[in-house]
C-alpha cells in the first residue's frame, strides 16, 4: 500500500500560501507506477494567497523505487512552469518541494484538471469535445505555443540539444537500439535507410513535446482541458511533433481523420499556423510521419521486451509487440517507391 | 497421435465462449481486459495453424537474397539488415526489386498472424 504524508504536505502548502489554517481531504492515488505516483488532494485554505478550495494533483517519485531522483520532478516542474508561462493549456504548476522533512521523495503540486484522456474513448465518444474541428484547431494552437519556446532558454538549460541534425540523431538512436537487440528487423532497417537518404535539414530547433498525440491530452464535454505527459519533451525539429500527431499509427481506428483520429489535418494545421504566424510546409510533414512509424515500432519492441525478458509480465506489453508487423506494413507502403 | 481438437481449435473455441458469454457481461477496464485476452488467443491460434511454414518460407527466400545457402534465420536476417543499412539496395542498385519483394512477403506473413485486419485498409 502506497502512503502519502498528507499532514506534512498540508503544512507545506500552508507555508507556501501564507494560510492561517488548512485542511486536506479526498486524498487518493490516481496512478502509481514504478517511478512516479499521482495523488489527488483537496486543500481547504483559510486566508493567504489561495483562500478557498484548491483541487490539486501531487506528483512525486515513487517511494517504492527507493531512489531519490530529485532532478526528475524538479525538471518536470520547470518544464511545466515554462510552457504554462507560454500560454499552453496545462495543469497550473504550483509548488515544488525537495525538503526531506516533508516527504522522503521530492514532489510538486499542480492544479487538478478534469476530463478523460483515453484515446479510444475520445475518438469514439463525441459527447467529449463535440466540436471536433474546434478541438483539432485548439490542438494545433497549443502545439504552436509549445514550439514558440526556443533554445537557448535560461529555465530549460537542463535539456540537451540533439547532436547534429535532429533527424539523423533520431535515426542513430533507433539504430543503436536495434544493434543491441537480440532480433534483427530488416523492414525497420529499410525504413531507417529511407529516413537517412531523405533526411531534412532542420531550420530551427524548438521545444518539442515528444509524445504529442491523442491519448496524451485531456478533454471534457466542452473541449480541451490540458496537454499531458511531458516526459519526452526536449529540443528538436518542430515538424516531428506535427508528424507524430498526424501519423496513421496514432489515429485509433479512424484513419480517415488524419489529425490524431479526431479531426482533419487542415483544421489542425490552421490552428497551428494562426498561432505561430508560420505556414506549415505540407510536403515536409510526410517525412516525420515515416519517422513516427519507425520510432513507435522501436518503442513497441521495447515494450514487448519488458514482458519477454520477464522483468514485467503484462498482457498489454506482450500485445504491444504485435503492433510491429502492422507498422512495418505501413512503413513499406510509405517508402517503397522512393 | 495428438487428441483432437488440436490447440488452434481449442483456442478458437475458448475465444468464442469469451465473446458470446463473457464479453457482454463485463464493462470498462474489464471489458478492455477480455478484449486483450481474445486478441492474444487469436494471434496464438493463427500461429499454431501456420506452424513453421512462414518461417521456413522466409528462410528460403532470405538465403537466396543474401546468397548464403546455409545460414540460419537469425544470422541471415542480421546480414540482410546490415546490407540494407549500407545502401546495398538503394534506388538504382541491382537486387532492389528482389529485396522489396522479400520484405513485402515476410511483412504480409507477419501481419497475417499479428493483425490481419491491418491489410484491409
Amino acid at each position: 500500500m502506497k502512503q502519502f504524508p498528507e499532514q506534512a504536505v498540508a503544512k507545506f502548502v500552508q507555508d507556501a500560501t501564507g494560510a492561517r489554517s488548512i485542511t486536506v481531504s479526498n486524498v487518493s492515488l490516481l496512478s502509481g507506477g514504478a517511478i512516479q505516483e499521482n495523488w489527488a488532494a483537496d486543500f481547504d485554505i483559510e486566508g493567504g494567497d489561495y483562500h478557498g478550495r484548491l483541487e490539486c494533483v501531487v506528483r512525486r517519485d515513487s517511494s517504492a523505487s527507493g531512489v531519490a531522483i530529485s532532478h526528475g520532478r524538479e525538471q518536470e516542474f520547470a518544464l511545466l512552469s515554462r510552457v504554462y508561462a507560454s500560454g499552453v493549456t496545462v495543469p497550473e504548476p504550483l509548488w515544488f518541494c525537495a525538503d526531506a522533512s516533508v516527504s522522503d521523495t521530492p514532489f510538486f503540486i499542480m492544479r487538478r484538471i478534469h476530463g478523460v484522456a483515453s484515446a479510444h474513448m475520445i475518438v469514439k465518444d463525441l459527447s467529449y469535445a463535440p466540436d471536433r474541428p474546434a478541438l483539432a484547431e485548439a490542438l494545433g494552437r497549443e502545439l504552436a505555443r509549445i514550439h514558440s519556446v526556443m533554445p537557448p532558454d535560461r529555465e530549460l538549460e537542463f535539456l540537451s540539444r540533439p547532436s547534429g541534425e535532429p533527424a539523423l540523431a533520431k535515426i542513430a538512436g533507433l539504430r543503436y537500439f536495434l544493434d543491441h537487440h537480440h532480433t534483427p528487423y530488416p523492414v525497420l532497417e529499410w525504413g531507417l535507410r529511407w529516413l537517412e537518404r531523405h533526411a531534412p535539414v532542420t531550420e530551427r530547433l524548438a521545444l518539442c513535446h515528444g509524445d504529442y498525440r491523442t491519448g496524451n491530452y485531456m478533454v471534457d464535454e466542452e473541449g480541451l482541458t490540458g496537454i499531458l505527459d511531458w516526459e519526452f519533451t526536449g529540443w528538436g525539429d518542430p515538424l516531428e511533433d506535427i508528424g507524430w500527431f498526424c501519423a496513421r499509427c496514432w489515429r485509433f481506428g479512424r484513419p480517415d481523420l488524419e489529425a490524431g483520429g479526431i479531426g482533419s489535418r487542415e483544421d489542425f494545421y490552421r490552428g497551428y499556423e494562426r498561432e505561430s504566424g508560420q505556414p506549415i510546409e505540407r510536403s515536409s510533414v510526410f517525412y516525420w510521419e515515416v519517422m513516427a512509424h519507425l520510432n513507435w515500432a522501436v518503442i513497441a519492441i521495447q515494450q514487448g521486451e519488458r514482458h519477454c525478458s520477464g522483468r514485467e509480465r503484462s498482457l498489454l506489453l506482450a500485445l504491444t509487440a504485435h503492433i510491429v508487423p502492422e507498422l512495418e506494413w505501413n512503413i513499406l507502403k510509405m517508402t517503397e517507391t522512393g | 497421435m495428438r487428441e483432437q481438437p488440436l490447440g488452434d481449435e481449442l483456442l478458437t473455441c475458448a475465444r468464442d465462449y469469451l465473446k458470446s458469454d463473457v464479453l457482454p457481461a463485463v464493462e470498462g477496464d474489464r471489458k478492455h481486459g477480455v478484449l486483450m485476452v481474445m486478441n492474444a488467443m487469436a494471434i496464438a491460434a493463427r500461429q499454431l495453424r501456420n506452424g513453421d511454414r512462414f518461417e521456413l518460407d522466409e528462410l528460403e527466400s532470405m538465403r537466396l537474397l543474401v546468397d548464403a545457402p546455409h545460414c540460419g534465420l537469425l544470422e541471415g536476417n542480421r546480414l540482410l539488415a546490415s546490407l540494407v543499412r549500407d545502401g546495398t539496395y538503394d534506388p538504382g542498385r541491382p537486387g532492389r526489386d528482389a529485396l522489396l519483394k522479400h520484405l513485402w512477403r515476410i511483412t504480409e506473413q507477419r501481419v497475417a498472424e499479428s493483425n490481419p485486419k491491418a491489410r484491409q485498409d
